[in-house]
């Protein structure tokens, strides 16, 4: 019911309807007052009717009985007895006393009217009987009654018109007041009805006119704006949150389209970066394959020298060569980039015959590990002989006394610690600072870039995530150990 | 422009029941909304009062109190004119009423050929302040002439002289007290004995200023009045103004009739000695209340002494001086 009233059609029925029944209610007040005028005339006018037929039966009645008294006319007798009995039958039988005055004369008349009727029946036995003095005496009797009869009836009669006259002024009063109060019963009932009409149309429209402003906002882009909640009509409600969801799905589908738009530019940045490494490799790959070309020609170089020292009997120095033949094989060989720890190893070893070869008295390499170790595990490729290579090289420049150089392989679960410490000169710390950053994908690699750098930077970029996988401990004047710590439950990052 | 609309709904919709209301209480507060409801207010008994047409405070005090006994008993009452309207006394008979009561002015054979005419119907009769006829179907309320000479006797007495000649002024506006002079003449000496002089009987007719012309008369004709006494409140007061033009108050005294506003302050400047007053209400009300007693129980009493007062500037009391 209540969803029907708050709709624009009940409400226009509503206020129709209301209308209607309160200008009906009006014009039937008008039309019960005028009915009841009416009313009051008829009855005015029935008792008018009814008092001056008396007054003709009773005429009908007296005329005849003078002619019946005065030449015993049958005619007349007949005549006056249908007269007698219809006015018996004429006069009410019930008399209810009544406080009305008029009512009371009525009463009186009619009981004049019975005495009257056996007045009249007694005169016209006493005429049968003979009784002229009877007779005579009671017709001069009844024309009393008669003449009072008639007076009585003339003073109902006056007395009923000066009431009604009386009542008719009062009643003509009341109707106009009754008129006056109706046309401004109409006039009030108009005026609502048109204040009703604008608050309706005021209810659709001004609602309207905010759905336009807020449309002409989202026009504009501004999708920001706060939903429209209208206290209106339920088609116009309705309206309004058909609006706020059709703003609220264009708002939603345009921030998934910036979000699809970040993605898409995330994704081509990521391409961009692919392409970039991808280059990188290339060139990387194109380093390596110049880097080994020389080796190979080296190899079979040193192959050849190696047949000539065992020709010439020439023996540490054909060792000295097979060593070297060794190790750039490994070399040259390992393409992948991680091998076993054995394979390493054994390229180690090939780089330490050498070294024990070249400086007999002035360096000693201590190797701490386990073969056990060493076969079970894996290690990026070409990172032992680096470490060595570069102790060897930059540890003991000034130093005269002897070199020690210590290599340690030991398992700490989960970790693989490979440790390559020197009794050198040490490295300065902004020096290790710099060989610790981590470099990006815009870093140009030089054909200079090898040795300890490329190690770490090749540890970095197998295990991005592990902060501590290279560590540089060093003292100036009495020594470094630069420690690898591989986490053998994680997977290195080789896929490109 | 919301809030406009809104208040100016809310007044008009005020408006319009107040409206409402008050078209619904002018046709309903009017007569004719409720003309049956009164005509069918069925009363038990029909009585008719039969009182002079004058319009004196009398037979309008009396009628009043035949109006409320009538109300309070459940009873309606029609009145006529005895005097203008004697043929509706002569077919009263005819006219179906229950009970009659008049106030009789003569007592000649006509009224009591009536009287007897209305003895054979056996309707009952109740005669006020006047009784002319005795029988079983007729019967008396009103206040006994002889008591009522009897208290003017005491009033005379209040002026303490050896002698007293009084004139004693009737009306034709209290026409029962003249109809029964005798009683009150009786009543008169009765009380005042030897002390009684001259008594000298008068009369006014319904000429309000019949009265002074006659105190005027009286007193050029009569100079040893010593005492007037007046059988009507308006003769009275055009007497006292007559004894007032004449410069003889104090000289002849007067003892009047009623109890107005007028009279009493006569009273009790001195220049009316006393009052004799009769109650018309309850003469009216105790009428239709005998009537009423017959037609429920079949018999009354047969004699109503309704009773009078005499006021005097003692009994006046110190009520009226502070008024």
């Amino acid at each position: 019911m209540k969803r029907i009233k708050n709709s624009l059609r009940g409400k226009i029925l509503y206020s129709f309807l209301l209308s209607i029944i309160f200008i009906s209610l009006s014009f039937l007040f008008v039309l019960g007052a005028s009915i009841k005028l009416q009313n009051v005339a008829d009855k005015r006018f029935e008792d008018e009717k009814f008092l001056n037929n008396i007054l003709s039966y009773l005429n009908e009645i007296q005329e005849p009985l003078e002619d019946y008294l005065s030449i015993f006319s049958s005619a007349s007798l007949k005549k006056l007895l249908d007269a007698t009995e219809s006015l018996e039958g004429y006069i009410p039988n019930s008399r209810p006393i009544l406080s009305n005055k008029r009512e009371l004369m009525k009463r009186e008349i009619f009981f004049l009217i019975d005495s009257y009727l056996i007045k009249v029946d007694e005169i016209i036995k006493d005429k049968r009987g003979r009784k002229v003095y009877d007779y005579s005496r009671g017709f001069e009797e009844l024309s009393v009654l008669y003449n009072y009869i008639n007076k009585k009836i003339q003073d109902v009669s006056l007395q009923g018109f000066q009431s009604q006259l009386a009542e008719y002024n009062s009643f003509l009063e009341l109707f106009r007041n009754v008129q006056l109060y109706s046309l401004i019963l109409i006039l009030t009932i108009v005026f609502i009805s048109f204040i009703t009409l604008i608050r309706n149309v005021s209810i659709i429209s001004d609602p309207m006119y905010k759905l336009s402003s807020m449309a002409s906002e989202i026009s504009d882009g501004n999708f920001n704006i706060p939903d429209i909640h209208l206290d209106s009509v339920s088609e116009i409600n309705r309206v309004a949150g058909a609006f706020n969801n059709m703003k609220n799905g264009i708002n939603n589908y345009i921030e998934k389209l910036k979000e699809q738009k970040g993605i898409e530019q995330d994704i081509l940045a990521e391409r961009v970066r692919n392409l970039k490494m991808e280059q990188l490799l290339k060139r990387m790959e194109l380093y390596t394959m110049q880097a080994q070309m020389n080796p190979h020609f080296l190899f079979n170089t040193i192959n050849t020298g190696v047949q000539l020292a065992i020709v010439e009997e020439a023996e540490r120095t054909a060792d000295y060569m097979e060593n070297l033949a060794e190790l750039f094989r490994y070399n040259i060989r390992e393409r992948r980039f991680f091998v076993p720890l054995r394979h390493e190893f054994q390229g180690l070893n090939s780089y330490i015959n050498i070294l024990r070869i070249r400086f007999p008295n002035s360096l000693k390499i201590i190797i701490d590990t386990e073969d056990e170790i060493i076969d079970k595990y894996e290690c990026p490729a070409m990172i032992l002989q680096p470490l060595v290579e570069n102790s060897v090289i930059h540890a003991f420049k000034t130093k005269d006394s002897l070199g020690t150089i210590s290599i340690s392989i030991k398992y700490d679960s989960p970790y693989l610690r490979i440790t390559v410490s020197d009794n050198g000169i040490g490295i300065e710390q902004s020096v290790i600072d710099g060989l610790l950053i981590p470099h990006t994908h815009n870093y140009k690699l030089s054909s200079k870039v090898m040795g300890l750098e490329n190690v770490i930077q090749r540890c970095y970029f197998f295990y991005p995530e592990q902060e501590n996988i290279i560590n540089i401990d060093s003292q100036l004047g009495s020594g470094t150990k630069i420690e690898i710590n591989i986490n053998t439950e994680v997977e290195p990052c080789i896929a490109l | 422009m919301n809030n406009f609309l809104k208040y100016a709904t809310f007044f008009l919709t005020t408006l319009l029941f107040l409206l409402f209301i008050i078209i619904v209480k002018i046709m309903v507060s009017s007569p004719f909304f409720f003309e049956k409801h009164d005509l069918l207010n069925e009363k038990s008994f029909h009585y008719s009062f039969f009182l002079p047409g004058s319009n004196y405070t009398l037979f309008n005090k009396i009628k009043e109190g035949a109006e409320d006994a009538a109300n309070n008993m459940n009873c309606a009452i029609s009145f006529h004119a005895i005097d203008s309207d004697p043929l509706s006394f002569a077919l009263l008979a005819s006219t179906g009423v229950d009970g009659i009561s008049l106030y009789p002015l003569t007592k000649d054979n006509e009224m009591i050929a009536l009287f007897n005419k209305l003895s054979e119907t056996s309707i009952p009769v109740i005669q006020i302040e006047n009784q002319i006829v005795k029988d079983e179907n007729t019967f008396f309320v009103g206040t006994n002439n002889y008591e009522s000479g009897k208290s003017i006797g005491k009033l005379v007495l209040k002026t303490e002289k050896e002698l007293v000649n009084l004139v004693l002024i009737y009306s034709d506006k209290n026409p029962g007290l003249y109809s029964g002079r005798t009683l009150v003449e009786m009543g008169i000496k009765s009380v005042l004995g030897h002390k009684l002089g001259n008594i000298q009987m008068e009369k006014t007719s319904l000429n309000p200023l019949d009265a002074e012309r006659l105190v005027y008369d009286l007193m050029r004709n009569n100079p040893s009045t010593d005492i007037i006494i007046l059988t009507d409140p308006n003769d009275t007061m055009v007497a006292v103004q007559a004894i007032i033009d004449l410069n003889l108050v104090g000289t002849v005294q007067v003892i009047g009739f009623g109890d107005n506003e007028i009279i009493k302050e006569y009273i009790y400047k001195g220049l009316v000695i006393g009052s004799i007053v009769r109650n018309p209400y309850k003469i009216g009300y105790t009428a239709v209340m005998a009537l009423y007693e017959i037609s429920i129980n079949g018999y009354t009493s047969a004699y109503v002494d309704t009773g009078i007062n005499i006021i005097t500037a003692e009994n006046l009391g110190n009520n009226y001086e502070e008024d």
